[in-house]
């Protein structure tokens, strides 16, 4: 069953066409990983599933509701001066259910705790966003998906500047929440994550998307991991490669 | 000691209760201290400090225009720094997400005209004397209309800020979680910009169009080297901002000098003392810090 599928959909960043006629389906309960070099359109493609890019024409067919939907922004997108403790980070995340004005009951509060010892943030709650690492960082903001309670969760590569102990919470997390229904779709760089995490990959190269099974993609490239840890992706066009089942 | 009482008196108690206009401009004073500065604060937080000092020139025209229409008339001065206030908010807005231009540099642009055709308007009527008054503002023209005025723009945007704060605290750190949420963050930021626009003009009565600013930033620049949380924040600023207003008048009342500037100054020395020996980031703390050894962290340092 799918509840987010794309419908030869063309996007176009400021004037320019980005991703041109890219159709397909994002299983629920599956981790999709968004692969492309640096200006591929993977952030527009994000923008457009969120909602926030209309696009030029297709459609993105998504049954989930606005406030279900999470987006986990790259860190750098965020004002860390900003006076906020990882308390209130989390209790954002309850925004589809208080909104403006409710105030936080016993519930949420007892809710967030066990959300923070999931994510090892135990005895952070009053600490400021900008005294954490940028793992510690990177949990608290998957705490408030996780109050949230997202069933569409997008990822823009999260494991950018985050240590190994974050990596593991986070991916466990991720496949938690696959497994109890999410959709997951995750920027990756990395082969070596993409083949532990990724049940699909979106491929996106000029213009165009093509989904391909992740083994298949990994064995096509013989990828040593470590060697192409940070940019394997650069000089890739579309490989000649079978299409996944999801598609 | 009856001595000390006694001059005690005479410096802080009896100008208030000897003199109508000093108790309204107190009173405005306090109500002003309670609604700018949690504006300021955000401001601050959002890096748009300056912004504030470009919208109280931007009022200039329109109270000019409000002097040249109806002479020294409260009302008329005050919509019309108003309209001017909302109008170049509301044009450096557009133009920026038009142009994809960075919003101060439209504002800038904006203001400047504002703030010129200001002048020549209070300069084609009225004398110097006149420009100096709206400029820098005088305690004794705060008639009853001028409290009503400024208690009910203090209450308003006490109500208002209330009622968005939540969305405006998410918006500041994450501006696309709010979008995603399907919450139009121009909308929040209208609405602020509309509430420091609607200050600005309350405050030119007392203190003039370009030192209303000052009781919005100051006390929020300040309070930042005492806390670093937001509530503290807000409710620093506030202090700051009635302590320096008292404290501004009486000077001003003893001193002879115009109130604008008194109370701005006292903000001011408050600033720099605290950036000097404040808790956070002062001077004095970055000393402290460099003669305290290593701290262990029991989270990374167990053996």
């Amino acid at each position: 069953m799918s509840r987010l599928s794309l419908e030869a959909l063309t996007l176009a960043q400021g004037g320019r066409t980005v991703l041109e006629n890219i159709s397909g389906t994002f299983e629920d309960g599956a981790i999709t990983a968004l692969v492309g070099a640096n200006g591929a359109g993977k952030s527009t493609l994000i923008q457009a599933i969120m909602g926030l890019l209309s696009p030029l024409s297709g459609q993105v067919h998504c049954s989930m509701p606005k406030e279900r939907r999470a987006w986990l922004p790259q860190q750098l997108a965020l004002d860390l001066t900003f006076p906020m403790s990882v308390e209130e980070l989390m209790l954002s995340g309850c925004w589809p259910t208080h909104g403006t004005f409710k105030r936080y009951g016993p519930q949420d509060y007892r809710r967030m705790h066990t959300i923070m010892q999931r994510l090892g943030l135990s005895g952070l709650a009053h600490r400021p966003l900008g005294e954490l690492s940028g793992g510690q960082r990177q949990r608290a903001l998957l705490g408030r998906t996780l109050m949230q309670e997202a069933e569409l969760l997008l990822l823009d590569e999260p494991f950018a500047n985050v240590d190994t102990h974050t990596v593991e919470i986070l991916c466990d997390t991720l496949r938690e929440m696959a497994s109890a229904g999410a959709t997951v779709i995750v920027v990756l760089h990395d082969m070596e994550q993409l083949a532990q995490l990724a049940n699909c990959v979106l491929l996106l190269a000029g213009g165009h998307g093509q989904w391909v099974e992740p083994e298949t993609l990994l064995e096509r490239h013989h990828a040593p991991a470590r060697r192409h840890a940070h940019a394997p992706f650069i000089s890739l066009n579309l490989p000649d490669v079978p299409p996944c089942s999801t598609y | 000691m009856l001595d000390l009482l006694t001059t005690l008196d005479a410096w802080l108690v009896a100008p208030l209760t000897d003199y109508a206009f000093m108790r309204r401009a107190l009173v405005g004073g306090l109500a002003l201290s309670l609604a700018a500065p949690p504006l300021g604060v955000f401001l601050m937080l959002r890096g748009m400090s300056l912004v504030g000092d470009a919208m109280a020139h931007a009022v200039l025209p329109g109270v000019a225009l409000g002097f040249v229409l109806a002479g020294f008339s409260l009302p008329a001065m005050s919509l019309g720094g108003l309209v001017a206030g909302l109008l170049v908010a509301g044009l450096a807005g557009s133009v920026s997400r038009m142009t994809g231009h960075r919003e101060d540099s439209a504002m800038a642009s904006f203001y400047l005209i504002s703030l010129a055709l200001g002048v020549m308007l209070v300069s084609l009527r009225g004398s110097s004397v006149d420009l100096t008054h709206v400029l820098f503002g005088s305690i004794l023209a705060i008639d009853d209309t001028a409290l009503w005025l400024i208690a009910s723009v203090a209450s308003a945007t006490l109500l208002v800020m209330a009622l968005i704060f939540r969305v405006l605290v998410v918006e500041c750190l994450d501006p696309l979680f709010l979008r995603g949420q399907g919450i139009r963050g121009g909308l929040v930021h209208g609405v602020f910009l509309g509430l420091m626009v609607l200050n600005l003009t309350a405050g030119f009565q007392t203190l003039g169009t370009l030192m209303a600013v000052g009781l919005m930033m100051l006390p929020a620049t300040t309070a930042r080297f005492w806390s670093q949380r937001l509530e503290g924040l807000i409710g620093l600023a506030i202090l700051i901002a009635m302590v320096s207003s008292t404290g501004g008048l009486l000077v001003s009342y003893h001193l002879g000098l115009p109130s604008g500037p008194c109370i701005i100054l006292v903000a001011g020395i408050a600033y720099l003392a605290s950036a000097l020996c404040g808790h956070h980031g002062s001077l004095l703390a970055r000393l402290r810090r460099r003669a305290t050894p290593l701290e262990t962290d029991e989270n990374t340092c167990t053996p």
